[in-house]
């Protein structure tokens, strides 16, 4: 087949199998749907490691005009991912925690996980070392955004509070009450201790 | 001399005579060879044609000029006959004088009884076709009609409004007429109320609100208006008038006075009837009993003419005639049913011997080739004689339940062997090596060359249906069918089998080419090499039915061959929703893809 590679005006690799249009569809054949699904759940994932985004919605497959249109469209071959398909991958997703929905308990919006918890907090614990700000007191708004712009920037809430959790539980960090808000404190350790 | 054009009305008479009549008239008696006196001199124009007595009018059908020449006279014109037998030359002629006051009231309502008009107290469209008598009075209610030409026809009966200066001059002159008139009489009253109709034993009708309140009454019991005062000619008169009916009196008796022309003497108003063949008295007998009858002036439906006073309630046409209308009809439909449903029970006795005679000789029949069949196993085990056949074929065809079913089967033992034989004669009609028996009827489809030869893969049902078209008679049910088709290999070459999808259920016969995994090496190649293709291409390319490709197609994805692209993903307003554009298929590049976009 005559598929190849393509980049995306945001600089991101859009893999061969995106310019096939069975890969849009939804296949009635269980075997060839695993594959499909797996393909666009690294799909996903890798594009919002690549664009910093950290939600995603069903409904982002209906709209145009949102983040997620390089990926879920693909005006060349006049194809787009469906709702409901976009929906049944979510859930895969979800079922291998790739993601989570957010707010709970519904399967529209979920946040997606393409770095671990445990890889989240290493680098937050990282940047807390590296810009000199260990033991001392920080907000979250201070973490999520920053004045210098880190690899924390706009992350959410939830994904904070999990990433200083586990910190918490190695020692590194110490979630104390401020005024506005929730702080932290940074310890200096190791993780692999 | 003026008298058959005052008196007579023309009539068609190349129409027969039955057609002409009144739907309450009924044809008495017929006299040809009859010429016309007008008066006392000979119709130049009827002197030759045939008469017809019915029980409203007399019909004379001239024989040689009918269209022209042939007129209708009523006989309530007549007011006495007589009767002269023929001397030596003359012939035997009947003479009718005439009234003198009907000529008015002939043209008035001539128009009358032929359309349809209806009726102002219950709406019903009274049908054309009546006597005259028949049709100034509601079919349905039985309330006389008031006259088309009356300017005053109100729904409400109050004379008071009423042509008062006519009145009394018409009242007077109506007293003397005797007989033929058909209208309510009404009192010579002078009073400003006008003229007052009564009921019998003489109530009199309240003007306000029609209530036949009792004669010594001076205001009406519901309404309390005042009532007029009969007087006592009215009463008089109401012995001899149809009962209470509705004070207004249709204009035509107004016409009728204004018309009175008395003419000269009784003499001028004649007509003779000449009987030159004779059947002269006969005839005559049978018209004055249809003058006696009067039945123009009543419309009872019993027909002959009896005092008022017995038919008060009734009247023409009322309630009870209604009443009597419906239970005759019902009487009659009922009737009809039943002789209808006797013939079915005939019939279906007849069916019983029939079936009964049809299952002896079946037995008997199947004794004998029974007998013989076991001898020649080969070709006669499925060929029976013609006439067995033809027996047990016309039974099914008429549709007959026979108890000792299945025929065949009684003939070979060895239901193997018979399923093993049929086989042999599927085989033949799937792959056409030259069958040993004569198809009728051939179509030349599938006669040539077996059915199987150009078709790879073929439904079961069609090929049931053929099957069975080429064996004519003795037809295989579809049990037996299902039975002989496991054997169906073994002597067919290439072997044909049978296949049932799953997702629909639909069960085919097919060679090898088209198994499954047959099947989806062509089109894994047939897609490398042409690329997408939809399902109505593949079924092309194959030369498939449409739904029989489908369905192969179907197997080939659940195999997991090929995957598919459905066209409603796309963009755009033409897009369908949830997968309804048209699918195309592809290999399926999802097997063993490997990812090659972006690393991280």
């Amino acid at each position: 087949m005559s598929l190849s590679p393509h980049t995306t005006p945001s600089g991101f690799l859009l893999p061969s199998i995106h310019a096939a249009p069975p890969f849009f569809t939804q296949q009635p054949n269980p075997a060839t749907q695993a594959i499909v699904t797996e393909q666009w759940s690294r799909l996903i994932l890798s594009y919002a490691r690549h664009r910093q985004l950290f939600t995603v919605r069903v409904e982002d497959a209906e709209v145009t005009g949102g983040e997620w249109d390089e990926i879920l469209r693909n005006d060349r071959i006049n194809r787009r991912l469906r709702s409901s398909h976009l929906a049944y991958i979510l859930e895969q997703m979800a079922a291998k925690n790739q993601l989570v929905y957010d707010p709970p308990k519904q399967s529209r919006s979920a946040l997606l996980y393409w770095r671990t918890p445990e890889e989240w907090a290493e680098v937050l614990h990282e940047w807390a070392s590296t810009t000199g700000q260990l033991n001392t007191i920080l907000t979250f708004y201070e973490i999520i955004e920053p004045p210098v712009p880190s690899p924390l920037s706009g992350i959410p809430m939830q994904i904070l509070r999990k990433a200083i959790h586990i910190l918490t539980k190695t020692n590194r960090a110490q979630i104390i009450a401020v005024a506005d808000g929730e702080g932290v404190r940074f310890l200096p350790g190791n993780a692999g201790k | 001399m003026g008298v058959l054009k005052r008196f007579t009305k023309a009539v068609d008479g190349t129409i027969p005579v039955p057609a002409l009549l009144y739907e309450d008239e009924d044809l008495l008696a017929s006299q040809e060879g009859v010429g016309i006196y007008d008066g006392t001199e000979k119709s130049p124009k009827h002197q030759n044609g045939t008469i017809y007595t019915t029980t409203h009018r007399l019909f004379y059908i001239d024989h040689s000029h009918a269209r022209s020449r042939s007129f209708a006279l009523d006989l309530s014109h007549v007011s006495r006959t007589d009767y002269y037998a023929g001397l030596f030359t003359s012939s035997p002629k009947i003479m009718l004088y005439l009234h003198a006051n009907s000529t008015s009231r002939s043209s008035n309502i001539s128009g009358a009884e032929l359309e349809t008009w209806e009726c102002e107290v219950c709406s019903y469209k009274n049908p054309p076709g009546l006597s005259p008598a028949a049709s100034k009075v509601c079919g349905l209610c039985g309330v006389p009609r008031t006259s088309v030409k009356n300017s005053s026809i109100h729904p409400t009966p109050i004379p008071t409004r009423l042509k008062q200066p006519s009145m009394s001059t018409h009242l007077s002159t109506s007293l003397p007429s005797s007989t033929a008139n058909l209208h309510t009489h009404t009192s010579p009253s002078s009073s400003p109320s006008g003229d007052v109709a009564t009921g019998q034993d003489g109530e009199i009708p309240c003007p306000a609100c029609t209530f036949l309140n009792h004669p010594s009454l001076l205001t009406c019991e519901i309404c309390g208006t005042t009532l007029p005062r009969p007087n006592g000619v009215s009463r008089h008169l109401a012995a001899r008038s149809a009962p209470s009916s509705r004070p207004i009196t249709p204009s035509a008796d107004d016409d009728k006075d204004e018309d009175d022309v008395d003419d000269t003497s009784e003499a001028s108003r004649l007509i003779r009837l000449s009987f030159r063949k004779g059947g002269d008295k006969a005839f005559y007998a049978v018209l004055r009993r249809s003058l006696l009858g009067k039945a123009w002036e009543t419309k009872h439906l019993g027909g002959s003419r009896r005092s008022v006073t017995q038919h008060t309630n009734s009247g023409r046409g009322g309630i009870n005639s209604l009443l009597r209308t419906v239970e005759n009809t019902t009487a009659s439909n009922q009737s009809n049913m039943e002789n209808a449903l006797q013939d079915l029970e005939s019939l279906a006795v007849k069916a019983r011997e029939m079936v009964r005679m049809a299952e002896e000789l079946n037995e008997r029949l199947t004794a004998v080739t029974a007998s013989s069949s076991n001898n020649t196993m080969t070709g006669s085990a499925v060929i029976e004689p013609e006439e067995a056949t033809f027996i047990r074929s016309s039974l099914s065809q008429l549709g007959l339940q026979m108890t000792n079913a299945p025929v065949t089967l009684d003939m070979i033992r060895d239901e193997r062997r018979w399923h093993e034989e049929l086989a042999r004669e599927l085989s033949g009609v799937l792959q056409g090596n030259g069958s040993s028996w004569k198809r009728p009827g051939d179509d030349g489809e599938q006669t040539s060359g077996g059915m199987m030869r150009k078709r790879g893969i073929i439904a079961l049902d069609e090929v049931w249906g053929g099957w069975n078209r080429a064996r004519g008679v003795a037809l295989i049910p579809p049990s037996t069918f299902l039975l002989v088709l496991p054997h169906l290999p073994s002597y067919t070459s290439p072997p044909i089998h049978m296949r049932t999808f799953s997702s629909s259920g639909l069960s085919v016969l097919h060679t090898p080419p088209y198994t499954k995994a047959a099947f989806a090496a062509r089109m894994v190649g047939l897609l490398t090499l042409a690329g997408p293709r939809t399902t109505v291409e593949v079924a092309q390319e194959e030369q498939l039915p449409i739904g029989l490709a489908q369905e192969m197609v179907i197997e080939v994805e659940d195999a997991g061959e090929i995957c598919r692209d459905e066209g409603g993903s796309g963009v755009g307003i033409f897009a369908g929703r949830d997968g309804s554009g048209e699918v195309r298929w592809w290999v399926n590049i999802f097997k063993g893809y490997v990812w090659d976009g972006q690393e991280g």
